[in-house]
């Protein structure tokens, strides 16, 4: 055995130690930049600057313009387990759904799929989203025509009785191609009738003449 | 060890040497040479994780990418910050989708069984990168944190033991590779993204009623798919045991977070996160998250019960 001592580990110099201090002080605050400007609470403009001009260039790339904001749970109908679900208009029938399968990491990204859908559909930003999934299912349906519909697994409150629970509709719409364009047609759900107010018109009184109706729009 | 300078005559004592112990440990923290050791276990884990969220792409990589896919290039470009983009956008045909896949489960297999380490955490950071960005809906808690997990490792010299590098090298008989300023540097950025991730969380819970009315829990489990595991019929027996939970959760968190950050108990919740984040991340409906997690506490976990070679500090030194 070896009873010399054993050489004292190398130590970087002053230059280097100068040189990646730097680097980490701005990563760092880039870090905190991103925990800030990446919340569901908002940004101030600041941050929202700051972090754009200088920070989400290279971290966004590099998948660090992260704010790590998993609530796991905010108890939100949202919160729970979506699906896909494309079928054919005409014909025989055939649906598929995605995913097909429950336990898992891929089912799982599904899941986030269609609920990415979901969250899009009231800002009216899931038509090409939803498109692509419609032209992905073509070929396997055999079909140009078809209606993909996003289900979302109710959540069952504790001190209601245990069973099962019809999936609601938060999402559906029609997807064509005609000659060679896709066409998408919204068809409703949950997600988009949020979006509706309520009609309130006020009652008519029966002596009033329909031109005076008409003046007051 | 670098002897200590002497106070300008013209400063106040006080300052100068409250200046000097920040700076000597900003150094410590960052720069002090480390085992490379902790680091190779966090390489090897980290490595099988990404292997296992790499093969839950496989299924579907041509259905969601490939030429007629689910998720086009264009609907992510508007999806996606204008700053973002992915080198996948460019991959146009079957082929090149799986040649693409085949070198991020290359490089992964690398850093797991440690062939040319360093490059290969990069190359494995880059792909991986370009994957989550090719499809940003898609990704999980656990994608985020595999990639931050492969760029802390890209900065050390995580191939410097516990693998086949490092196994050819002692073959060849030359001597075990030195202490590592860059292993601390790297071991420092795990340690101050697993404070940030834990931040990052337990603010966005808190910002919720259910984490604070205690039913966070029920909820968990009413979301999660019933294969995984059904704890309904348990949580509807007690509101306490629901309530138990959630405030459990959110407090191991709180006393995570601050653990890492002091010597006496850095190792007793980095060795309670083992157990308590794969736990979370299974009540979560995210059992990947909960292993990233408990990777990240790993080096510390070990402690001095690492079989370090004599003369080498561990990650706690």
């Amino acid at each position: 055995m070896n009873s010399s001592p054993s050489p004292a580990p190398p130590r970087l110099s002053d230059t280097a130690r100068t040189a990646a201090s730097v680097a980490l002080a701005i990563y760092l605050f880039g870090l905190v930049l991103a925990i800030a400007g990446n919340t569901v609470s908002g940004s101030s403009a600041l941050v929202r600057v700051i972090k754009g001009r200088l920070f989400s260039p290279w971290m966004q790339p590099a998948w660090l313009d992260l704010g790590f904001d998993h609530p796991l749970t905010y108890g939100m109908p949202e919160d729970a387990s979506h699906v896909i679900k494309v079928r054919r208009r005409g014909g025989e029938p055939a649906t598929l759904s995605m995913p097909d399968s429950t336990f898992g990491e891929g089912p799982a990204r599904w899941r986030r799929l269609a609920r990415a859908i979901a969250e899009a559909a009231p800002a009216d930003a899931a038509a090409p989203l939803v498109a692509g999934v419609a032209a992905g299912s073509f070929a396997t349906l055999a079909a140009e025509d078809v209606t993909v519909r996003v289900l979302r697994r109710p959540l069952e409150d504790r001190s209601a009785s245990s069973g099962e629970q019809r999936p609601q509709q938060v999402f559906a719409a029609r997807v064509r191609r005609v000659a060679g364009e896709l066409q998408v047609i919204e068809l409703g759900g949950a997600a988009k009738r949020v979006e509706l107010a309520p009609v309130i018109r006020p009652p008519v009184p029966s002596n009033r003449t329909d031109s005076e109706g008409a003046a007051d729009e | 060890m670098s002897e200590p300078s002497a106070p300008p005559s013209s400063a106040p004592l006080s300052s100068t040497s409250a200046a000097d112990r920040v700076a000597r440990t900003w150094i410590d923290f960052w720069f002090e040479p480390a085992s490379p050791q902790p680091l190779a276990v966090v390489r090897i884990l980290a490595g099988l994780l990404g292997l296992a969220l790499a093969a839950s792409y496989a299924g579907s990589l041509v259905a969601w990418f490939g030429p007629d896919g689910m998720i086009p290039s264009d609907a992510v470009a508007s999806w996606r910050p204008r700053v973002s983009f992915s080198p996948l956008d460019a991959v146009t045909t079957t082929t090149g989708l799986w040649l693409f896949f085949g070198g991020l489960v290359v490089a992964l297999a690398a850093v797991t069984v440690g062939v040319a380490s360093r490059v290969a955490c990069v190359m494995a950071a880059i792909l991986w990168a370009a994957l989550l960005n090719r499809g940003p809906m898609l990704a999980g808690p656990a994608d985020d944190c595999l990639a931050v997990i492969l760029w802390c490792l890209a900065v050390g010299p995580s191939g410097n033991a516990w693998s086949l590098d490092r196994l050819l090298r002692d073959r060849r008989g030359l001597p075990p590779p030195p202490p590592s300023p860059w292993a601390r540097t790297s071991l420092g950025l795990l340690r101050v993204h697993a404070a940030a991730i834990t931040v990052g969380v337990v603010l966005a819970q808190l910002k919720g009623d259910v984490w604070w009315n205690g039913t966070a829990a029920w909820w968990l489990a009413a979301a999660a798919e019933p294969t995984v595991v059904d704890l309904t019929g348990l949580y509807r027996r007690s509101e306490y045991l629901v309530n138990l939970v959630t405030h459990g959760v959110v407090a191991f968190e709180i006393l995570y977070l601050a653990g890492l950050w002091f010597d006496a108990s850095r190792q007793i919740v980095c060795r309670v996160g083992l157990v308590a984040w794969p736990l979370i991340g299974v009540l979560a409906g995210e059992p990947f998250w909960g292993l990233a997690m408990a990777i990240f506490g790993v080096p510390w976990a070990l402690g001095r019960a690492t079989p370090v070679a004599a003369g080498l500090p561990s990650a706690d030194d």
